[in-house]
């Protein structure tokens, strides 16, 4: 019986229902423990489009104001946005409201140092340690500075950064006729203004409104992009894109309307960028070899990181990567634009590259090495995680493990990787291989032994 | 400057929340304390707040906007606004209720929320407890992602506002007048330089600068503020009378024509004799600490002074027992007067009115009228308190003063013909007050008796 995460607070932030779980003082507070480690100064806050922004953001903004910070207010902007801003603005950090790709009830508090990067898990330990002591600068009035607004130029300067990397000009004469599914989210207006205006495409979208609830599911995966296919389709669309509530995350259907693997899609972004610049990939533990096989076509390596994009962004930081991602869930990181998931630099490499081909969407998805993969979930009982994952290595003996998140087994041409979800009492399992009929038989073995 | 008790100046009492921002009030009370008035309310109409200009004021307007919304109230917010524009908001807005961020009379570290119901009036104190305990519960009824509130701006109120002002005053008639006013860097600046515009009054503003930091001078309404500033300008720009409002407005004291300063007592017994005559209602409720001159004036017109307990929820109690036609004034000696004209909320500026008025149907100077009025000598001090001694310390005036009129109301009063005195604990600081009057001279000798009396139990 899976017990409900109504609210988790961790290292990775404060994340819940809103209402009796996730509340104004635990946000205020959670603000102030931030605004109490980053210092006095400047502190960014932006939101995506959920109902309970407004409120949180009120609470954020007291939280940091008590701690003595200067808030300064950005609305509503996609979070590879606020992220851009906070780096670009010289702040001392900054905060998006946002649960992503979680559904409506939610909402949470995402971090950002003053280069606009989540904190490394060092510095994330000791901010929890800060909230959990409560021992929070409570700044005089004397002491207390102000709030102030921008709600322009981070939209532009992020567009800006994201220009200097592809070639606008071949995107523009083409004149895409592009399908957009915004799903009422944060990136409703900009999107919009990036696609439509920025690179002159024959726009045709749907859930473009940020004062609407999300229509669909907010995770933008192939099973929840119908409307986005049929849109695609009536319109007759050269490509289709969808992003999550917070504009970071992006999947992309072809001009027939089928939604592309999320796996496929950062394969194709991981071309388009090594195609630009020298360096290496770094992606999770779950994301498809097709990645290697790309960046091993132009010489490159792939590092392997647990799953979490604060995880992948700190080894990227780490081996100076030229792009990485997770493949799963669509975040596609391109540090020359920003160091965070950033969908409009996805949209930007896949049009490029259909102007600098000529090809189609479907095309190119076609081009890339072929791999099946089965994802599932299974409940299991606390205590018998070691139980479950040795039966699992037993009976793959001699192959090459990786135990950095839950247990990687990497066999020839194939792979299997089991963990238990940070969220939920579950584990996620992952297989990939070249064959529909390996991938078949290789997630039986694994339901047989977890069944 | 911060006073040795800002560490614990937290107060939380059925007037609201107030203390030092950072050691005493921090913003989890301010969250709390909103969270709990959004649960207290009624559902339907939204919430107005305003706050006055003190910079701790941003922060606490976050944290109470957080708390609203999370209960699913809508919020109407006018900003920077003095207390009886927003009073007068929550009225015409025909909102639930509503919440005034600032600490009137007190120096820029502190502030304070209060809290109005509908109609704008203060909590009564059956309601306040009720909030009180909400908020000591902290059983707050959060609503969920469907029916969160939402916030608006609005910026017309101060203009809604003077137009209910000139409706009850002759802004015509008072452009004859020269008028000196310290808003001591507080909100009656928007309000009085707006009403220069409009009605081509002239209200010679000084201090007028909206300041969140440092204040020009101690905010409070006393007679030793008027004499700073505004008194030593009267004579050199020959105005016919002055006026100090207090941070948020509700407050006003006096300067004469002649650069007299005026002492606080005053506002009460001038807002009686001018309104008294004019209205069918003849109670004036005030409280047992104010000046003896009330009754005086009260009887000159057939009046009658209804005294009870210092400070603003014994009057908002008081009033409550009887029909709103029936009282002509409420207030106390600080400068704090409600006029049923204004649904009895405390209205420095109403009461600036009124005065400007009274000169001008009577053709006198304002030195004149107070000239006129029986001489009555007060004086006021303070020892501080320790609190399990006051019992005994009561007890043994009351024996030591037995040949008085002796009232228990509130601490100890004592009136003999022409003299009365009054100690009484500080609700707002860890001090007894001794206050002393008779009418000519000073009561000096009784004075002294006194305090040397209460330190012996210090």
């Amino acid at each position: 019986m899976p017990r409900e995460h109504l609210l988790k607070i961790g290292v990775s932030g404060i994340r819940g229902v809103v209402g009796d779980f996730l509340t104004p003082g635990l946000a205020c507070a959670f603000a102030q423990a931030f605004g109490t480690y980053v210092g006095a100064g400047r502190v960014v806050v932006g939101r995506d489009t959920r109902s309970s922004g407004e409120m949180l953001y009120h609470a954020v903004a007291c939280g940091l104001l008590a701690a003595g910070c200067e808030v300064v207010d950005v609305g509503i902007l996609p979070t590879p946005t606020i992220q851009i801003y906070v780096g670009a603005t010289r702040a001392r950090g900054g905060i998006a409201i946002t649960a992503s790709h979680n559904p409506p009830e939610y909402n949470a508090l995402k971090l950002f140092n003053s280069e606009g990067l989540f904190f490394n898990s060092y510095e994330r330990g000791e901010l929890l340690d800060l909230y959990h002591q409560s021992e929070f600068r409570r700044a005089t009035n004397e002491e207390i500075r102000r709030a102030t607004s921008d709600y322009a130029s981070a939209s532009r300067l992020h567009i800006e950064r994201v220009l200097r990397h592809v070639d606008a000009q071949r995107i523009r004469r083409r004149g895409f006729r592009v399908a957009l599914d915004a799903v009422n989210g944060a990136g409703s207006v900009m999107t919009v203004g990036f696609l439509r205006d920025t690179m002159h495409c024959d726009l045709h979208a749907i859930s473009v409104d940020p004062t609407k609830p999300f229509p669909r599911i907010a995770e933008p995966r192939p099973d929840t992009l119908g409307d986005l296919s049929e849109l695609v389709r009536s319109c007759g669309a050269e490509v289709g894109f969808a992003q999550d509530p917070d504009g970071d995350r992006l999947a992309v259907a072809d001009e027939t309307g089928r939604v592309l693997d999320n796996d496929d899609v950062l394969a194709l972004a991981v071309d388009a960028a090594l195609r630009r610049l020298p360096g290496d990939v770094v992606v999770n533990l779950t994301t498809s070899s097709v990645i290697d096989e790309v960046a091993a076509a132009h010489g490159r390596r792939v590092y392997r990181t647990p799953v979490g994009e604060a995880n992948v962004v700190e080894m990227m930081q780490a081996v100076k990567a030229v792009i990485g991602g997770e493949g799963s869930n669509g975040g596609i990181i391109f540090p020359a634009v920003h160091l965070c998931r950033d969908s409009y630099t996805g949209m930007a490499f896949l049009l490029e590259r259909m102007a600098e081909t000529g090809e189609s969407m479907s095309a190119l998805a076609a081009r890339l090495p072929r791999f099946y993969r089965k994802l599932g979930k299974v409940a299991y009982e606390h205590g018998r995680l070691g139980t479950l994952m040795q039966a699992l290595e037993e009976s793959f003996p001699g192959v090459e493990t990786d135990r950095s998140d839950g247990l990687k087994l990497i066999l020839p041409g194939a792979w299997i990787h089991v963990r238990a979800s940070n969220t939920e009492p579950l584990l996620r399992m992952a297989v990939e291989a070249r064959s529909e009929g390996e991938v078949d038989d290789l997630y039986a073995r694994v339901l047989r032994l977890f069944g | 400057m911060i006073s040795p008790f800002a560490a614990n100046s937290l107060r939380i009492s059925h007037v609201g929340l107030r203390g030092v921002v950072g050691s005493g009030l921090t913003a989890s009370h301010v969250l709390d304390f909103a969270a709990a008035f959004g649960t207290f309310l009624e559902p339907g109409g939204a919430v107005v707040i305003g706050r006055d200009p003190r910079a701790s004021g941003v922060m606490i307007r976050e944290g109470l906007l957080a708390g609203l919304l999370a209960c699913g109230q809508d919020v109407i917010d006018l900003g920077i606004a003095p207390t009886p524009v927003i009073q007068h908001s929550i009225r015409r807005r025909h909102a639930a209720g509503g919440v005034s961020i600032g600490a009137s009379h007190n120096s820029a570290e502190w502030n304070a929320l209060k809290f109005f119901g509908r109609e704008g009036t203060y909590l009564s104190t059956a309601q306040a407890g009720e909030l009180l305990d909400i908020y000591h519960l902290k059983k707050f009824a959060f609503v969920d992602w469907t029916r969160m509130g939402h916030a608006t701006l609005e910026t017309g109120a101060i203009e809604r506002y003077l137009d209910d002002l000139a409706a009850h005053y002759d802004f015509p008639a008072l452009r004859k007048f020269r008028v000196l006013v310290d808003c001591c860097n507080g909100t009656s600046s928007l309000i009085l330089r707006r009403a220069n515009q409009r009605f081509g009054t002239e209200f010679i503003l000084i201090n007028e600068k909206i300041e969140g930091v440092s204040f020009a001078h101690e905010p409070s309404t006393t007679r030793d503020a008027v004499a700073l500033q505004l008194a030593p300008l009267m004579k050199p720009l020959g105005a016919d009378a002055g006026f100090l409002f207090d941070v948020d407005s509700d407050r006003v004291a006096l300067a004469a024509e002649d650069g007299t300063p005026v002492s606080e007592e005053m506002v009460l017994p001038l807002l009686a004799d001018y309104l008294l005559p004019r209205a069918p209602a003849k109670l004036i409720i005030a409280n047992i600490s104010s000046t003896a001159l009330l009754e005086d004036i009260a009887s000159r017109h057939g009046g009658k002074v209804l005294r009870v307990p210092v400070g603003r929820q014994a009057a908002i109690d008081a009033l409550s027992t009887y029909r709103p036609e029936q009282v002509a004034l409420a207030g106390e000696g600080t400068g704090a007067v409600m006029m049923p004209q204004f649904r009895f909320v405390y209205d420095g500026i109403a009461s600036m009115l009124a005065v400007l008025s009274m000169l001008h149907e009577s053709g006198r100077t304002l030195s004149e009228v107070l000239d006129s009025y029986p001489k009555y000598s007060l004086l006021k001090g303070q020892i501080p308190l320790v609190t399990q001694r006051i019992p005994a310390l009561l007890m043994d005036l009351r024996e030591r003063y037995s040949d008085g009129r002796v009232s228990v109301l509130d601490g100890l009063r004592v009136d003999w013909p022409g003299r009365w005195f009054h100690v009484r604990v500080s609700q707002t600081e860890p001090i007894v007050r001794v206050i002393c009057e008779q009418r000519g001279d000073p009561p000096r000798e009784l004075f002294e008796a006194l305090l040397e009396e209460v330190r012996s139990f210090a």
